[in-house]
């Protein structure tokens, strides 16, 4: 049984002047201890259906199955990472882990020992008292990041996390990033990333499904069969980011 | 007594492991201008990186190009928590970042206030601005685990001792 299933998923918004279809007709499955990025264009939906998994917003018509079951309300086993960061201004590092926790009704103790945990394996040791002002925007995702693993999720919903950091950030975020899904220690094991990235997806991901827009639909699920490190300079990783790029041009 | 202290680029320590990782991606060594080219990085920004770089003694940088150094890729090869420790040891060598130390190992309280800090900075550094050096300060500082700084208690102290 696939971890996640979708099922002829569809989402559309009522405006005035009638229905906006946002996503149309979406099916696929994931397999739990996949990394599978889904790259589209602005407007494609890839967000919104990053919250329809997460149960933040339910489907319009179809269903998502997880482990089989569907889901009613926000499904406790996954956590989000915004582009955004989300955090708040006047709470410190350890303030914005322990309130994620805290929302879940985790207890004290455990939050605290949890915070612990967290700083330490995303580097944020010595950050702890740090407001998220006084942080740089690589430094504000790690952020994101510890809050979101600090639940101890299944699996780890990613949207754009690291389009808001510049390109050496985001560099240092992304090597991170695979260095923590790989380490045994981990518990988040399947991952969703939406990105606009092309290269991203192709360095990351064991699987990138690609979407066009108007409406949001699936045209390309393309398996990544390069050995890790991957080497963004051969021959390979050129060709699967032209294959799809054209995918996307093609139904642009 | 100012002998030796040097100012350092006011650059977020991440721009140096991005640096790293793609000098690792390279072979090793690059041009600079390239680098900053294909990151789309504006170059006044990337030599700042390489300078910060340079000063921690990860790379060296002979005539424009910038190439990684055995501490480069030692610090590549280990996790997160092992960078700090390096940072914390290289930080510890350099004349700014030491004469804080001592500073503050001379302070009863293991600890300064801001403004007493951006006094020294304006001695030091008469050419900086200090605002500018103490942010960088607490922010590979805090990096490395050497130095904290608590905003609300206005206290600048020494990590770890």
């Amino acid at each position: 049984m696939p971890l996640l299933d979708l099922k002829q998923v569809s989402k559309s918004f009522a405006y005035a002047k009638g229905d906006l279809s946002v996503l149309e007709n979406i099916s696929f499955t994931v397999e739990e201890g996949e990394f599978l990025a889904v790259v589209g264009p602005s407007g494609c939906g890839k967000s919104t259906m990053l919250r329809v998994i997460n149960g933040i917003m339910p489907p319009t018509t179809g269903q998502v199955l997880y482990n089989g079951r569907q889901i009613d309300g926000i499904n406790l086993e996954c956590a989000i990472v915004f582009q955004s960061f989300a955090l708040l201004p006047w709470l410190t590092v350890k303030g914005n882990i322990e309130m994620g926790l805290e929302a879940r009704g985790i207890s004290p103790a455990e939050c605290e020992k949890r915070c612990g945990i967290y700083i330490d394996k995303v580097g944020l040791d010595g950050f702890e008292e740090a407001y998220p002002r006084e942080l740089s925007g690589g430094m504000k995702q790690r952020v994101g990041l510890a809050r979101a693993l600090a639940v101890e999720p299944k699996v780890l919903l990613m949207d754009e996390p690291f389009s808001s950091v510049d390109a050496l950030t985001a560099i240092t975020l992304r090597e991170e990033l695979l260095d923590l899904w790989q380490a045994p220690g981990t518990s988040v094991k399947t991952v969703i990333m939406v990105t606009h990235i092309i290269e991203e997806a192709v360095e990351l991901a064991d699987r990138i499904l690609v979407m066009a827009t108007s409406p949001g639909r699936v045209v390309g699920d393309l398996k990544v069969e390069l050995p890790r490190p991957r080497d963004k300079r051969a021959e390979p990783f050129n060709a699967l980011s032209d294959k799809v790029f054209s995918l996307i041009e093609e139904r642009s | 007594m100012t002998a030796g202290i040097n100012p350092i680029p006011d650059c977020n320590l991440m721009w140096v492991f991005g640096l790293l990782e793609t000098l690792e991606d390279r072979g090793g060594r690059e041009d600079g201008y390239k680098i900053a080219r294909d990151l789309a990085f504006k170059f006044s920004d990337l030599l700042k990186v390489m300078k910060a770089a340079e000063i921690l003694g990860l790379v060296s940088t002979p005539s424009g190009d910038v190439v990684l150094e055995p501490l480069g890729k030692q610090f590549l090869a280990v996790d997160i928590n092992q960078r700090k420790l390096m940072l914390r040891e290289q930080l510890r060598k350099h004349g700014l970042f030491n004469y804080f130390v001592r500073l503050l190992r001379g302070q009863e309280s293991r600890s300064l206030s801001k403004e007493v800090v951006l006094e020294h900075l304006a001695i030091l550094l008469p050419a900086e601005r200090p605002e500018r050096t103490f942010a960088t300060l607490v922010n590979w500082g805090r990096f490395a685990e050497l130095f904290g700084y608590n905003k609300d208690e206005d206290r600048f102290y020494l990590d770890h001792e």
